[in-house]
């Protein structure tokens, strides 16, 4: 049984080697996501962007000297030990020039505190929210397209109080995403006079939560504001809201901005539900990025695909620019990204390729933003709030 | 707070997800008298009848109560073959061995349904149901249907195991098994029973919280905490006490909204088992201590 | 792929096989010794994380903090608050035969879980600790991990001698007794509740360990690391596949199950995108599986736990 044993182990060794051996020319990206566990529902999409850019890369040209650019999935699990497993074996086993990912913030934190930072290898996270992230002491080596928690809960408080929402009750799920959120919400909303009736937590997975949205409206509030994810538990809330009738309106963050609510409950049903996201400032970047996508067969209302896309191709950019020199890749891609320079769209791969070899600055612009990345590798971001129209989500105001 | 808010967001979704509970506590509680030991994979159990309900709603369209019996025959025939695969072989060991091969068991069983179903949250149907007002009681049409359903499977259990031969059989088993075996009852058979039995109840609580919620690969897992502290709150063996554990760990749960922080909710069924394995292990009606 | 990536990948390995293999020793000692089912291994892994992370960052906004005490220190407070931690445990819980103990140990990692999420002024909430100094944390990727390594090895070689000094002498052969013949164990005079309740918060001790050993490594902890399946049940597997009962055994456990798990995921990942989704839940099945198998087929493990009970030389005279 002791051989037994030691041979799996030996052929599992032999096939690392072996899954090391062919693609010698290829250029490697990291794609680490929480493809099992709580976010499994979500991850399928965001991976299916970045190889998106992927294959506009090796369509438009290939990279660098007309290599192949190809995304090498790693699952975190969306955990610290999967994250910095899969990190570990992205970094040393692939060899991978860069990182999109990992998805969710505590993988992001244990896979740059153990791998990436020390190896000097960029990372790029398209969900990873968590002002913890902004604090790192990084190197300047990860980044991330997705704003801060902070940003979407000011913002949006400043928007609801905007137009009109003056007493609301808060819910929120009890991980790091859901209790940024909230906390940044409250503080602004309260700061710019609105009254919170209502702030509770709660837990992934019960079947009811009608005694949570009880209490929650025994303070009188018509407006409920979810901080939760729309695949998940925050489909469960919203649902049972509605079928007893405890709030009339009704708020998510970008986690609820999914398919899921329209599919599930119905259109007609979610009439006074706005949800808010990150997008572009010029719609065109995102016009052009929902056309590609959906053309690829992608939904591209599921969550965190724009900012797993820019991730992607801002990380190509980034390598093409630094000339395939790995610790080059975070100054470049702060180069390429910085609001100065020739405009690059989604897509527009053989442009930037003769740009950057002819040496010309060039400035992405992402179907999630700007990405004008500050000091500490954050984007403020660009928000807008969404309505369930006819046809899915439609855009109704920007956020400031 | 009126009584009647009282009654009708904290009651009665305690009492539907009572039910449930008590639908996996009978079976949880008749494996631990009749084979003395707890059954980790429970909670899966019921996940996998779950999705087997939504594959025939799905192929053939049809309304989920219907594809009840359907899952709850297909979940037992499931139970049946994990008994005869795996813990068949580890009878003469100590029982715990057998119980942490049905925390590998369980874990197997969630794969399987990740594997076949995918992870995304699924349902049987769209779109949302209202309430029915009642005299000021808001009921769902699902939840009247949850509650009968599962009086009228342990009823039905109930008079198996009073009148029939093999319910006779069963207890005897669960009393004194030696004894039993002395008396010339196949314990084979007997084992055979009361896992067809258990599997097909868990399908039923696994149906029965799809019908109310949503479906996901982890709904089952979630459950098993709550389904055990039925179980020993009622009182291990007794098919009553677990039908009324069940429905006190559901109440609880949704009372406990009212005195603990909401994020606490999970943590109720927890406190609620310490307590009776501190101060009453034999449960409120007096089952066995194993 | 080169030389180097290959030996970095290796240290790495060796760094996490090493944590582990002091939360497998610490399992043995519960469950190898003392016959104890501790299904809330993550939640002692959490709580010696959390206290070194606690202990030795740097202060944050409304939480309890920035002592920034050396990280030794940070390593012995998670020892003592694991033991801590699971002294009141055990003494409500140890007397609950062995299936109840497993659920209420469940219970247990689960509450442990929902208040460090729930508690921000304590733990960040779920958001986490972060900026947990590492030792020569500083130096170049190779050095870094090289020297965590030694490190872990090291505190692995003083925690594996220690029990084995325990397990040979008198102590390791009266828990023994107690394990296998609790009555009679009973009836000359040990105390047994007192000596189970010293394998439980010693297991645990060796468990938090591990968790402060991990935090450091990943300078950060957060709330999801606490997974059952991660944490609680590879353990699990690793002690079983190994050999409960032999500490050697609960070491080579650690090993041949983490390599099993990690280099299985470079196969998966060589299949097509849908299928690689799928195959990361078919292993979770082979994991499953190779319990049952293991259970069934060789339940001793790969190291059975020594017969006579100790591992000095036999002198041969007795056969």
């Amino acid at each position: 049984m002791k051989s037994k044993f030691i041979a799996i182990a030996g052929g599992l060794l032999a096939a690392t080697a072996l899954a090391g051996a062919p693609a010698k020319a290829d250029v490697k990206i990291g794609l680490i996501g929480g493809v099992s566990g709580p976010i499994a529902a979500m991850a399928p999409s965001m991976v299916s962007a970045a190889q998106l850019a992927f294959q506009q890369v090796n369509e438009q040209g290939g990279i660098l000297d007309g290599e192949k650019l190809v995304g090498v999935v790693g699952d975190s699990a969306c955990n610290p030990q999967g994250g910095t497993d899969a990190a570990t074996k992205a970094v040393n086993i692939e060899g991978v020039s860069a990182i999109v990912g990992p998805h969710c913030s505590g993988a992001v934190l244990a896979a740059a505190g153990s791998v990436t930072i020390p190896a000097g290898i960029t990372v790029v996270t398209p969900s990873g929210t968590s002002p913890e992230i902004t604090g790192l002491d990084d190197k300047d080596t990860v980044f991330r397209t997705v704003p801060s928690d902070d940003y979407q809960g000011r913002a949006l408080a400043r928007t609801l109080k905007e137009k009109g929402y003056d007493k609301v009750a808060v819910a929120y799920i009890n991980n790091d995403y859901g209790t940024g959120l909230a906390n940044a919400f409250k503080a602004e909303f309260e700061a710019q006079g609105g009254e919170i009736a209502g702030f509770a937590a709660h837990e992934d997975g019960k079947a009811s939560y009608r005694s949570n949205l009880a209490e929650l409206s025994s303070g009188g509030a018509d407006t409920l504001v979810i901080f939760d994810y729309g695949d998940g538990t925050g489909l469960t809330i919203l649902r049972q809201a509605l079928e007893n009738g405890f709030f009339e309106k009704f708020v998510g963050g970008d986690g609820m901005k999914s398919d899921a609510p329209i599919n599930e409950l119905g259109a007609e049903n979610l009439a006074t539900f706005v949800a808010s996201s990150p997008v572009g400032e010029k719609s065109d970047s995102l016009d052009i990025f929902n056309d590609a996508y959906k053309a690829a067969g992608g939904d591209p209302d599921a969550i965190f695909v724009t900012t797993s896309y820019d991730a992607a191709f801002l990380l190509a950019l980034a390598v093409e620019k630094a000339g395939g020199d790995k610790a080059g890749v975070s100054a470049a891609l702060r180069e390429i990204s910085n609001g100065e320079g020739e405009a690059i769209l989604p897509g527009e791969w053989e442009k930037a390729k003769k740009l950057i070899a002819a040496g010309t600055a060039i400035d992405y612009k992402g179907a999630a933003g700007d990405h004008n990345f500050d000091a500490a590798g954050d984007v403020p971001g660009t928000y807008a709030l969404f309505e369930v129209g006819a046809d899915g989500f439609e855009v109704m105001v920007e956020m400031k | 707070m009126g009584f009647l808010e009282l009654i009708n967001f904290y009651v009665i979704p305690g009492v539907v997800l009572g039910s449930i509970y008590a639908l996996g506590a009978v079976g949880i509680t008749l494996v631990f008298a009749i084979l003395r030991y707890a059954h980790l994979a429970h909670g899966d159990l019921a996940t996998l009848g779950a999705f087997l309900a939504l594959a025939v709603v799905t192929a053939l369209g049809l309304p989920p109560l219907v594809a009840l019996p359907v899952a709850m025959i297909g979940t037992a025939a499931v139970a049946v073959g994990i008994d005869k695969a795996f813990y068949e072989h580890l009878r003469e060991r100590p029982k715990i061995v057998t119980v942490m091969a049905s925390l590998g068991i369980a874990l197997m069983v969630r794969s399987v349904v990740q594997v076949v179903w995918g992870v995304d949250s699924e349902s049987y149907v769209r779109g949302i149901v209202r309430p029915e007002n009642y005299f000021g009681l808001r009921i769902k049409d699902r939840e009247i249907y949850t509650l009968v359903f599962m009086i009228g499977l342990v009823g039905v259990l109930q008079l198996f195991l009073a009148k029939s031969k093999w319910g006779k059989a069963m207890r005897a088993m669960s009393d004194n098994p030696n004894l039993a075996l002395l008396s010339g009852i196949d314990n084979k058979k007997v084992v055979m029973l009361t896992w067809i039995i258990a599997g097909g109840l868990c399908a039923a609580a696994g149906v029965f919280l799809g019908i109310n919620t949503e479906l996901k690969s982890m709904m089952g897992w979630h459950m098993l905490l709550p389904m055990f502290a039925a179980a020993i709150l009622g009182g291990v063996g007794r098919v009553e006490g677990a039908v009324l554990g069940g429905l006190i760990v559901g109440i609880a749960e949704e009372l406990s909204v009212l005195v603990l922080p909401s994020e606490y909710k999970a943590a109720m069924a927890f406190v609620i088992l310490l307590f009776m394995l501190l101060v009453r292990p034999t449960g409120l009606l007096r089952g066995k201590v194993l | 792929m080169e030389l180097i990536g290959l030996a970095n990948y290796a240290l790495f390995m060796g760094i996490f096989i090493g944590i582990y293999a002091l939360l497998a020793l610490g399992l043995n000692i519960q469950w190898g010794f003392a016959g104890l089912f501790n299904a809330g291994i993550a939640g002692f892994f959490a709580v010696g994380a959390y206290t070194s992370a606690i202990l030795t960052s740097p202060a944050a906004d409304g939480r309890l903090g920035g002592f920034e005490l050396p990280f030794f220190v940070g390593w012995f407070g998670a020892m003592v608050a694991a033991a801590l931690i699971a002294w009141p445990i055990g003494k409500i819980c140890l007397r609950f035969r062995s299936d109840y103990l497993a659920i209420a140990t469940i219970g247990v990692a689960e509450i442990i879980r929902l208040v460090i999420k729930s508690e921000e002024v304590l733990t960040n909430g779920a958001r986490g600790i972060t900026n947990i100094p590492r030792p020569f944390g500083d130096l170049p990727y190779v050095q870094s991990q090289l020297a965590y390594l030694a490190i872990v090895v090291a505190v692995l070689i003083v925690a594996y001698l220690m029990v084995q000094r325990q397990f040979n002498a008198p102590w390791g052969r009266m828990m023994r007794a107690i394990r296998d013949n609790e009555l009679a164990a009973r009836a000359m005079g040990k105390n047994v509740e007192y000596r189970r309740l010293e394998a439980f918060i010693f297991g645990a001790a060796l468990m938090g360990l591990g968790g402060a050993l991990f935090a450091h490594f990943n300078r950060s902890i957060t709330p999801e690391a606490i997974d059952p399946m991660v944490a609680t049940f590879l353990v699990w597997i690793m002690l079983i596949l190994g050999g409960s009962g032999n500490n050697k055994g609960a070491i080579l456990g650690a090993a041949v199950v983490w390599i099993i798990w990690s280099v299985s995921e470079i196969a998966t990942d060589q299949l097509p995108h849908e299928y690689a989704v799928k195959a990361k839940y078919i292993r979770l099945f082979l994991i499953g599986l190779m319990l049952q198998l293991v259970l069934r087929f060789r339940p001793e493990g790969i190291l059975p736990e020594p017969l006579r009970g100790d591992t000095r030389a036999d002198d041969g005279a007795v056969k």
